[in-house]
């Protein structure tokens, strides 16, 4: 009796293995590595979820588009434990281990920095996301492409030309010593000179800074209008106590990265009313339809708002993806050729790769208004208008 | 020490698998192994200072880290062929620096200098590549994957041998004897500072020349992350899973650590990070010796 | 230069002293007693953050009060490690030794531990809260509520700490504990209670310091590890096991960061921080206030 059952289990098994199997080989595998422990998991839990209900969403319809034939998504994660140099190993297993037929992009500009190699070896296309470096201009096409437009040299450029638009003579500057803020920072240096526009302040600070009173302190006294603190979320906290703090009143107050994160904004509310910072997005554009659709759904699955840099561009990766994949099918050759030519309507209007850089999303600024982002620059795409920073809230 | 003739075999037979791994394993599991025998190199090289004389030092990131710097900035430029060494050479001289100032002090005081010296090192690599206007450094046209698979293989070779023949020379008895009890050592007439500080330089340079081989891997440097005190935490943790006294110790914590990662962490990050912090307090109580110390207390009984 | 002279600045300085000297009491009391290093000290801080943030959320408890529940978490989860693990071990001389010289790798793991089961618990997400953030004005000098909550109730801690192991019938016996542990129990010195009521001390200001933190910072489940390099930093520089040790370099340590800093360039903060430590060490290897070991 006992052989007798153990005969139907095995039957039942390997009947179940073998359909289950059949539904797998079915669906599209897509493969990424993002942070899920370490120090990064806190501002990459967000992009997961993106990617997630990306799959989820298309699930739903009953699949992914491959040129006509849908298919349902598999998504395979891999936690790179908040370590780029992981990277390149798992973006390598993804690919010759777990064979995915997709890959998606993982999170910030060293963790992209670190797979290049291996697309490359591998004549893997992927589309980057979270990644915004002057030094991505070195890369050669055809593997990777990335859409973001807060690059360092636009941001540079953009933003003095905003600040001479609205009559500025003086700004100040606090650098965190992190790649990005620093690349930003020698270039406005030089775009602000440019504009006629005198650096009064030049400060910069390392990432373990737990108070930023003495910077602030002094950009206050040295009375510049504009305040441009190239910040991430960590320390653009410490700033905002601190300004809130000395009551510093400069008409013109910029933070680099922070602002468009949902906690940030919980956190400080009305605070941030008059804040510039980075971006390029925005729900409230009506000339893309789908932000607002893309925004509502997100906060309706995770109980918050997505952040308007790094969760809307892996948003947009994943839907260029997406609208390649319709076309091309999963040929890599195929799929190399409609993302280097195809204009893409995404959540963020019409994005066009030149090489590997995204040619028709210019960098934006935002300012908080209330404690909602408005785009206020470049002016044809605002959905705000541009004001001073008026008294700290209380 | 007994010649075991099966152990010799196996050995050999290792080592063949091991020069023949690109070419029977997939591009996945050959990064695995070369991840491996990047921590067997740089656990060895702990165990070649710190497991000897007990001064557990957390320093290592800087060596690691000062390695990678050489490279990264010294690649396209100077040779590969002299950038290794010269990264191996660079570390050396750091700990020369160091243990200048850290060697002088004992114990927990020992642990937290090594550990702020680490951070000071790394905060003022920061600093310099902040003035220099670099943020982070990519590195292009690296070698293939195989090509570094031998270096590193080579250099957890010798790091192993380093670390066997420091066990049975006369400045590893120096160095035993410093752990044991450093004042009676100094009584005996063991010059302890002097082998302290040529040990402590010694097991530097197999971490800066590690560092350099791994960054062609990754081929990004970033200060702050490459000399992040995450690194020398691991190396303590496998060295203390295998066990830190003989040669082979290491090489078990290391591949220990590795199969465990590759077994949970797919599938459940967190959970495999709890995992390995209970098996870390585990090891310490229970079984000091490590994974090695236990095998060869199990052989011998069976004997 | 009149920065230096400015009352904002020294303010700043006093409320970051204020969240070092608790950290590093602590840590200090912890070790002081027996010889344990606390590698996830940072960890339990943000747990006590984690409890302040609950607190406010769920049940509308301001870090007023929940604070003290954060310190009463962080006391019970002292206390349990102790009676149910440490104890045992304690006892038994092979294994008391044993954790003496690897307390660090096993409070590691304990860390490792804690960090990971927090982001299981509550996930990753950065919390953060708006609590008493309305400014005060001093003055000369304007500030932050929850800031000059923080210097206040570290000063009361610190105070009543001093006064406890100075006046107390307990604080000298633990004080004799710390000195000379064979000859306190021969004096009749109940080492283990003494050994319990001062890790479940150090543990719960731990986690009132991470809950008073939690007024200022966001909290996430892999933050503490700054917190505790700092401690560490802090407890060596003034001499381990020392208390006085502790609050002197607590204070030092504030004040070499932020006026350091702000004479030369915050470009530099870190490099002044660790290398006043290490030029310390070089001179003093017994940290300021600690005795020479050998």
């Amino acid at each position: 009796m006992k052989r007798l059952i153990k005969r139907i289990c095995q039957v039942v098994m390997a009947g179940l293995l073998l359909t289950s199997s059949a539904i797998a080989a079915d669906s599209v595998k897509v493969g990424v590595g993002i942070a899920q422990t370490g120090f990064l998991a806190p501002t990459a839990e967000p992009i997961l979820n993106a990617y997630k209900l990306w799959a989820k969403q298309l699930n739903d319809k009953g699949g992914l588009d491959v040129a006509g034939e849908r298919r349902p998504i598999e998504l395979v994660v891999y936690d790179d434990q908040s370590d780029f140099s992981k990277e390149a190993a798992i973006y390598e297993k993804l690919i010759t281990d777990d064979k995915v037929d997709l890959l998606l992009s993982p999170y910030t500009t060293a963790a992209h920095l670190a797979v290049v190699g291996v697309l490359e070896r591998y004549q893997f296309p992927m589309v980057g996301s979270t990644a915004s470096s002057e030094q991505l201009k070195q890369i050669k096409p055809g593997n990777i492409w990335f859409p973001s437009p807060t690059m360092p040299s636009q941001i540079a450029t953009e933003y003095a030309k905003l600040l001479k638009a609205q009559g500025v003579k003086s700004a100040a500057m606090a650098v965190l010593q992190t790649p990005y803020s620093l690349e930003t920072a020698g270039l406005l240096r030089q775009t602000l000179k440019e504009q006629g526009i005198e650096l009064l302040v030049d400060e910069s600070y390392d990432f373990s800074t737990k108070d930023l009173t003495a910077i602030v302190s002094k950009i206050k006294a040295s009375g510049a209008e504009a305040v441009i603190a190239l910040t991430l979320p960590g320390d653009a906290i410490l700033y905002m106590k601190a300004a809130r703090e000395q009551d510093l009143l400069a008409p013109y107050q910029f933070l680099l990265i922070g602002p468009t994160g949902d906690w940030f904004q919980k956190m400080f509310g009305n605070d941030l009313d008059g804040i510039l910072t980075a971006g390029h997005w925005s729900p409230a554009q009506a000339k893309w339809p789908k932000a607002k659709t893309f925004y509502d759904d997100y906060v309706a699955a995770y109980g918050m708002s997505p952040d308007y840099l790094d969760v809307v561009l892996s948003w947009i990766s994943a839907e260029i993806t997406e609208q390649a994949v319709a076309v091309a099918g999963l040929d890599k050759g195929k799929l190399r050729e409609v993302i280097s030519t195809h204009t893409f309507d995404t959540i963020n209007g019409p994005i066009k790769f030149d090489g590997v850089q995204n040619a028709t999303t210019p960098v934006m600024f935002l300012q908080l208004q209330g404690s909602t982002p408005q785009i206020v620059w470049p002016t044809d795409l605002a959905t705000g208008q541009l004001k001073t920073k008026g008294p700290w809230a209380k | 020490m007994m010649v075991r003739a099966p152990a010799i075999a196996a050995g050999l037979i290792a080592s063949a698998a091991l020069c023949l791994a690109p070419l029977l394993l997939g591009a996945y599991h050959l990064s695995v192994l070369f991840q491996l025998l990047a921590f067997i190199a740089l656990t060895q090289s702990w165990a070649t200072f710190s497991g000897m004389t007990g001064y557990a030092s957390l320093g290592y990131a800087a060596f690691y880290g000062l390695g990678a710097y050489v490279m990264a900035l010294g690649w396209m430029v100077i040779p590969l062929w002299q950038l290794i060494p010269l990264a191996g050479l660079a570390a050396c001289l750091l700990a020369l620096a160091i243990g200048a100032v850290a060697l002088r002090v004992r114990g927990p005081y020992f642990v937290i200098l090594t550990l702020g010296i680490s951070e000071l090192v790394r905060y003022v690599v920061v600093a310099v590549e902040a003035k220099f206007g670099a943020s982070g450094r990519v590195l292009f046209l690296v070698p293939d994957m195989s090509f570094l698979y031998f270096i590193m293989l080579a250099l957890a070779a010798a790091a192993t041998a380093i670390t066997w023949w420091m066990g049975r020379s006369r400045i590893g008895a120096g160095l035993h004897a410093i752990r044991e009890d450093e004042t009676a050592a100094i009584t005996i007439g063991v010059p302890t500072a002097r082998i302290k500080t040529v040990a402590f330089a010694l097991s530097a340079i197999i971490p800066g020349m590690v560092g350099a081989v791994w960054i062609l891997r990754s081929t990004y440097f970033e200060p702050a992350q490459v000399f992040s005190p995450a690194m020398s935490f691991s190396i303590i943790t496998m060295a203390v899973i295998g066990g830190s006294d003989k040669a082979l110790g290491p090489i078990f914590g290391a591949a220990f650590v590795v199969l465990l990662s590759e077994l949970l962490w797919a599938r459940a990050p967190q959970l495999y990070m709890v995992v390995l912090g209970v098996l870390l307090i585990c090891f310490v109580l229970f079984a000091p010796e490590g994974i090695y110390g236990r095998l060869r207390t199990a052989w011998v009984r069976t004997r | 230069m009149e920065q230096i002279a400015s009352l904002q600045i020294l303010l700043s300085a006093l409320v970051l002293s204020s969240v070092y000297v608790l950290v590093a009491l602590g840590l200090n009391l912890v070790y002081g007693t027996m010889r344990l290093l606390n590698v996830a000290h940072g960890d339990l801080m943000m747990l006590g953050g984690y409890v302040a943030y609950w607190s406010l959320v769920l049940l509308g408890i301001g870090t007023l009060g929940s604070m003290f529940g954060a310190a009463a978490l962080g006391a019970l989860l002292g206390f349990i490690l102790y009676q149910f693990l440490l104890r045992r071990f304690l006892s038994n001389s092979r294994f008391a030794q044993r954790l003496e010289s690897n307390s660090m790798i096993i409070f590691f793991g304990l860390s490792i531990i804690v960090q990971n089961l927090m982001s299981l618990a509550f996930t990753a997400d950065p919390r953060s809260y708006n609590y008493m953030n309305g400014i005060v004005d001093l003055g000369h000098v304007r500030v932050e509520a929850s800031r000059l909550v923080v210097l206040v109730v570290g000063v009361a801690a610190a105070t009543s700490l001093v006064l406890f192991f100075r006046y107390s019938r307990l604080g000298l016996a633990a004080r004799a504990l710390i000195q000379q542990k064979d000859a306190a129990a021969l004096v009749g010195i109940d080492a283990n209670r003494i050994n319990l009521i001062v890790f479940c001390l150090g543990f719960g200001l731990a986690g009132l310091a991470g809950a008073l933190v939690s007024m200022t910072e966001a909290i996430t489940p892999f933050g503490g590890f700054q917190y505790t390099i700092a401690a560490f930093v802090i407890i060596i520089l003034g001499g381990l096991g020392n208390l006085w040790g502790g609050i002197v370099g607590g204070v030092l340590l504030a004040f070499i960061e932020i006026y350091g800093s702000a004479l030369t360039s915050t470009a530099y903060r870190s490099i002044i921080v660790y290398g006043v430590f290490v030029a310390v060490l070089c001179l003093r290897p017994q940290g300021l206030l600690g005795k020479r070991i050998a």
